[in-house]
C-alpha cells in the first residue's frame, strides 16, 4: 500500500459533471451557473407556474423564510431557474447561444434510499431564429450514445413541464428497461415573454434532469445519501 | 387518475384495442400509465394526468375522446333531454357574491325523491375505481364527474333556510363536514351558505347540515364552477384536497356544469321515476366565449422539425372537436370549451406532434454557431482548484447545504437538522473528518484530506467557498495536520498564481481552512476552454462496492523471514488464513535487520451482520500465527 503518496479523488458526481459537460462542449454547448438560493420570480413565476398553480405541485419545495415584504425565496427546485436568468442577461442583444447548467437543486420531501433533499441536475438551453424538436431529440440522442454507449436509445413521450410547449419526458433505454432521465421541449414563449425576449423572433429548446439517478445505476449505488455524507468509503472508489 | 377500461368500452358501439394495447397507445400519445391491474371483470389503468390536460383528461368521456381520435373510432353519440331553466317556482334564489370566484351556478331543486342503493351497474362502475357506495344521490355525482369530470354536490332541500349565497366565509366561521370533522374558515374560503351560514365549502366538501340521507325526500343539485386559484388556496389550508378539489383547482370549463346537470337529472329519473324538477336556477353572469389560434402549415413544421401533408393539422384538430377554417396560409383552430390547454399555436404543435408520434420523427442535430458562449467563470476556476488538489491527495466531498443553524432558514422544515442553510463549509466538514479518521485503517490511509467547494449562504448573501480538512490518523513527530494544510494552500497559490489567506482553524480533530472563493476568481482572468482542464471520460464498468454500517476491527502483524523469501509468500499465507471476514489487508512497514525482513500488515475484519467480537478476530489471527510459525518464521 502506498505510504506518502495518496491518492486524491474526484467525488462521483463531479466526474459525471464533467463528462457531461464535455460531451456537450464538443456540440458546442457552453458551462453556465447561478445562484441556489433563488427568488419565486426566476424558479417558478418566470417559468410558468406562478402561485396557486397546480404545476406547482410537481415540485416540493424549501422555501427560506423572509420578512414581510420582501421578495420570497427558494432554494432552487431545479435549474432551470439558470435558463431565465441567462435570457435575461441576453435580452438587450440577443444572438443565438447553447449552455449546459450543472448544479446542485433541492426538493422538500421525505429521504430515503432513492430520495434525497439535495441532489445534482443538468440543465440545457439552445436559442435561434429557428429551433426545432428533431434537434432536440438529434442532441439527446447523440448525447446518450457518448454517455452510455453505442446501445443507447431514446424515446420522446408527451409530458408537461410549464416552461416548455411541446414538452416531453425524455426515456432512455439502458440496462434492459425504458428510465426516465429527462423533461425536454420547445421553450414556451411566455418564458422569454417574461424576460423580454421577442418569441416571435426566437426560439429554443430546453431539457433538464437530474445525475444522481444516473450514477446510481450505472455503478450499482445503493443509498443516494451515501453521496452527501462526505464518506470517502464512497468517494475514493471513483 | 383511475380509469376503468369497461367504462371507456361504454362510449364506443365498435371494438377497441385491448388494455395492454391501451397502455402502449396512452404511454406513446398522451400521458404515462403508472400502472394497469385487473380488478373483478375490469382492467383499471393509473393514468398520470398532467396539468395541461386536466382540464379535459380527468374524466373517462375524456379519456376515451383520445382514443376515438389516436385509432379513429368513431363515439357514440351520447345524449341527455335538456334541463330547461325555469325558478319561477324557485324555493331558494342563488346569490353569488363575486362572480370571479363563482362563474356560474346552476341549482335544480327536486321533489319526491327516493334514496335508496344505487343501481348494480353504477355501484360496479365507481367500485373498480375505489370508489365507496353512499347512496343513489352521492354515487350519481360521483359518476357523472368521473364521467365528464364536473363535480357536483347535492344538498337536502329541507335543510336549507332561506337563500343560497355564494361567497366568502367570515373568518373564524366553523363548518362540520359531511365526514363529522369540524374545520375553522376564514374570509379567503368561499362557501355555499343558506341564512344559517355555511352549507359547504364551494368546491371542496360539503356540510353535515344539508347532508342527503335515506329520509331525504326534497333535494338541491349544485353544478358550479369556481375560480381555480381560490379552490387550491382552501383545499390546500384545510387540507382536503380529493377529486372535486383537484378537478377545479386545474379549471374546468363552466360550460361543463349543464352537460353535468342534464346527465345526472336523466340518471336520477332513471332510478327515481316519480322524481320532479321544480326550479332551474342558472346564474351565469359572463358566459365564456370560445376563442380562436391561428397556426400555418409551416409554423408547425418548423417547431417539429419534420413535413407534414397538407390538411393534417386540420385533419388532426378536427378529431379533437376543434373548428378549422383555412383561408390563404392561415389555419383557423376553434378548440371546445374543455379544451383550455389550447391557446398558442405551440400548444397545436404539441397536439401535432403527439399525434403524429414523436417516435416518427428524425434526430438531426443543431447547427455550430458563429460565437462560442464563454464559460461561467466560477465553474472554470473551481475545477481548476480540484485539479490542484486532488493532485496533492485530496478527496472531494459534496456535503449538505442544509443544517440545523444558520442566518437563512426553512419556513416549514421537515428535520431539525435541515432546517437552515450552511453559513459555512467547515462545519460539516469537521463532522466529514470524524467520520473519515474513524474509517481511516479501513480506508488505508494515515491522513483524511479533503476538500470541498461550494455554495454557502451568510447575511451578505450567497457565496462560493472554498474549504480544506486534514487529519493526521496517526501521530507523527513534528508533523501536524496544519502543515499538511499549509503546503496545500502554498501549491495552490503557486498553480493559480494568487495570494491566499492562511487563517487555519485547528481542533483535536484536524484543521481546516475555508475562504471566499468569488473574490479570487472575480481578480482572475475570463475563463479558458474546458478542453484545458482535462477532463477524463467516467469510468464505464466499475461496480460500487458496498459498505457494512457495522465497525470494523483492526489487527496489525509483523512476520520476520529470512531475505530469501518473497514478499507474495508472506502475503499468500494472510489472505490464505485471515478468513472471510477480512475485508482487506495490507502492507504498512518493512524493513531488514540482520539478514532478515520484516513485513507489517495490517488487516480489517467487518461483517455486513453484525459487529464482531475480539474473539472471532482472535481465532483468524491465531490461525495465521500457527501458520506463520509452522513455517518457522518468526511473528514478533
Amino acid at each position: 500500500m502506498e505510504k506518502n503518496t495518496q491518492e486524491g479523488h474526484l467525488h462521483i458526481i463531479t466526474q459525471a459533471v464533467r463528462d457531461i459537460s464535455a460531451i456537450f462542449d464538443k456540440m458546442g454547448f457552453s458551462v453556465q451557473a447561478g445562484p441556489e438560493l433563488e427568488t419565486e420570480f426566476y424558479n417558478f413565476d418566470a417559468l410558468g407556474t406562478p402561485e396557486d398553480h397546480p404545476a406547482r405541485d410537481m415540485q416540493d419545495t424549501f422555501w427560506i423564510k423572509t420578512k414581510p415584504g420582501e421578495e420570497k425565496k427558494v432554494l432552487r427546485t431545479h435549474t432551470s431557474s439558470v435558463q431565465v436568468r441567462f435570457l435575461e442577461s441576453m435580452k438587450d442583444n440577443p444572438k443565438p447561444f447553447k449552455i449546459i447548467v450543472p448544479g446542485k437543486v433541492f426538493r422538500n420531501e421525505a429521504t430515503d434510499v432513492t430520495h434525497e433533499a439535495q441532489f445534482f441536475q443538468v440543465e440545457s438551453l439552445y436559442m435561434n431564429k429557428n429551433v426545432s424538436m428533431t434537434e432536440l431529440k438529434g442532441t439527446l440522442e447523440k448525447f446518450f450514445l457518448e454517455f452510455i454507449g453505442p446501445d443507447a436509445k431514446i424515446r420522446f413521450r408527451p409530458s408537461f413541464f410549464s416552461f416548455v410547449e411541446p414538452g416531453v419526458e425524455v426515456d432512455v433505454w439502458w440496462k434492459d428497461r425504458w428510465l426516465e432521465i429527462f423533461g425536454a421541449g420547445l421553450v414556451h414563449p411566455d418564458v422569454f415573454k417574461s424576460v423580454g425576449i421577442d418569441p416571435k423572433e426566437w426560439k429554443g429548446f430546453a431539457f433538464g434532469g437530474g445525475i444522481d439517478r444516473l450514477i446510481m445505476l450505472r455503478y450499482g449505488i445503493d443509498d443516494i445519501r451515501h453521496l452527501y455524507t462526505g464518506d470517502l468509503r464512497l468517494i475514493n472508489q471513483f | 387518475m383511475k380509469v376503468s377500461y369497461n367504462w371507456l368500452k361504454s362510449y364506443f358501439d365498435t371494438e377497441i384495442p385491448t388494455a395492454k394495447e391501451l397502455e402502449v397507445i396512452f404511454t406513446d400519445h398522451l400521458f404515462e400509465v403508472e400502472d394497469l391491474v385487473k380488478v373483478d371483470n375490469d382492467e383499471v389503468f393509473e393514468g398520470k394526468v398532467l396539468p395541461d390536460r386536466a382540464h379535459y383528461l380527468l374524466c373517462h368521456k375524456g379519456v376515451a375522446r383520445e382514443i376515438g381520435v389516436l385509432r379513429d373510432i368513431p363515439m357514440k353519440e351520447i345524449t341527455f333531454p335538456d334541463v330547461i331553466a325555469g325558478d319561477d317556482n324557485a324555493k331558494f334564489k342563488v346569490n353569488i357574491q363575486d362572480t370571479d370566484l363563482c362563474r356560474r351556478y346552476i341549482a335544480v331543486e327536486m321533489e319526491n325523491i327516493t334514496v335508496g342503493d344505487s343501481p348494480k351497474w353504477i355501484t360496479d362502475r365507481l367500485d373498480v375505481i375505489g370508489q365507496k357506495s353512499i347512496n343513489c344521490l352521492v354515487d350519481l355525482a360521483n359518476f357523472v364527474m368521473l364521467d365528464i369530470g364536473q363535480p357536483m354536490h347535492v344538498f337536502d332541500a329541507d335543510k336549507i333556510q332561506g337563500d343560497i349565497t355564494v361567497g366568502p366565509a367570515d373568518d373564524g366561521e366553523k363548518i362540520v363536514l359531511l365526514t363529522g370533522e369540524e374545520v375553522e374558515l376564514n374570509s379567503d374560503n368561499l362557501t355555499i351558505n343558506d341564512s344559517n351560514g355555511p352549507l359547504a365549502i364551494a368546491g371542496v366538501k360539503g356540510g353535515k347540515r344539508a347532508e342527503v340521507t335515506k329520509e331525504t325526500k326534497r333535494i338541491v343539485i349544485e353544478s358550479a364552477n369556481f375560480y381555480p386559484a381560490s379552490i387550491r388556496r382552501t383545499s390546500t389550508r384545510l387540507n382536503l384536497r380529493n377529486d372535486s378539489s383537484k378537478r377545479f383547482e386545474n379549471e374546468i370549463t363552466p360550460e361543463l356544469a349543464m352537460e353535468a346537470m342534464t346527465e345526472i337529472i336523466a340518471l336520477i329519473s332513471e332510478i327515481s321515476p316519480d322524481a320532479k324538477i321544480t326550479a332551474v336556477t342558472d346564474v351565469y353572469p359572463n358566459p365564456v366565449s370560445k376563442w380562436t389560434v391561428d397556426v400555418s402549415k409551416d409554423k408547425i413544421e418548423k417547431m417539429l422539425g419534420i413535413t407534414l401533408e397538407n390538411g393534417q393539422i386540420e385533419n388532426i384538430m378536427k378529431k379533437m372537436d376543434c373548428e378549422v377554417s383555412v383561408s390563404n396560409d392561415v389555419i383557423t383552430v376553434t378548440p371546445p370549451f374543455n379544451r383550455l390547454d389550447i391557446k398558442i399555436p405551440e400548444d397545436i404543435a404539441d397536439e401535432v406532434g403527439r399525434i403524429i408520434g414523436y417516435e416518427n420523427i428524425p434526430s438531426i442535430l443543431t447547427p455550430e454557431l458563429e460565437s462560442k458562449t464563454l464559460i461561467n467563470k466560477t465553474f472554470f476556476y473551481s475545477e481548476k482548484i480540484k485539479n490542484v488538489l486532488v493532485e496533492q491527495g485530496f478527496s472531494e466531498t459534496l456535503l449538505y447545504s442544509l443544517v440545523n443553524k444558520g442566518f437563512y432558514e426553512i419556513s416549514y422544515p421537515m428535520a431539525s437538522d435541515k432546517s437552515a442553510l450552511r453559513e459555512n463549509l467547515l462545519k460539516k466538514m469537521s463532522e466529514s473528518l470524524v467520520l473519515n479518521g474513524r474509517n481511516a485503517d479501513l480506508l488505508a490511509i494515515e491522513t483524511v484530506k479533503i476538500f470541498e467547494i461550494g455554495q454557502v449562504f451568510t447575511s451578505n448573501g450567497e457565496e462560493t467557498h472554498l474549504a480544506i480538512g486534514v487529519q493526521l490518523t496517526k501521530k507523527k513527530k513534528g508533523l501536524k495536520s496544519e502543515d499538511i494544510l499549509k503546503e496545500a494552500i502554498l501549491e495552490l497559490e503557486k498553480e493559480l498564481d494568487i495570494q491566499l489567506p492562511k487563517d487555519i482553524s485547528a481542533s483535536e480533530h484536524g484543521a481546516i481552512w475555508e475562504i471566499n472563493l468569488d473574490e479570487f476568481i472575480s481578480k482572475m482572468p475570463s475563463a479558458g476552454d474546458i478542453s484545458t482542464l482535462g477532463f477524463k471520460r467516467l469510468p464505464l464498468d466499475k461496480k460500487f462496492e458496498k459498505f457494512s454500517p457495522y465497525p470494523f476491527v483492526t489487527r496489525d502483524i509483523a512476520i520476520f523471514v529470512p531475505s530469501n523469501i518473497e514478499r507474495d509468500d508472506v502475503q499468500k499465507i494472510i489472505v490464505d488464513n485471515a478468513g472471510e471476514l477480512c475485508i482487506k489487508n495490507y502492507l504498512f512497514d518493512v524493513f531488514e535487520k540482520d539478514g532478515k525482513t520484516s513485513y507489517a500488515y495490517r488487516l480489517i475484519f467487518q461483517s455486513f451482520e453484525k459487529t464482531l467480537t475480539d474473539d472471532e478476530v482472535n481465532v483468524h489471527m491465531e490461525n495465521i500465527n500457527k501458520k506463520i510459525t509452522g513455517k518457522g518464521w518468526e511473528v514478533r
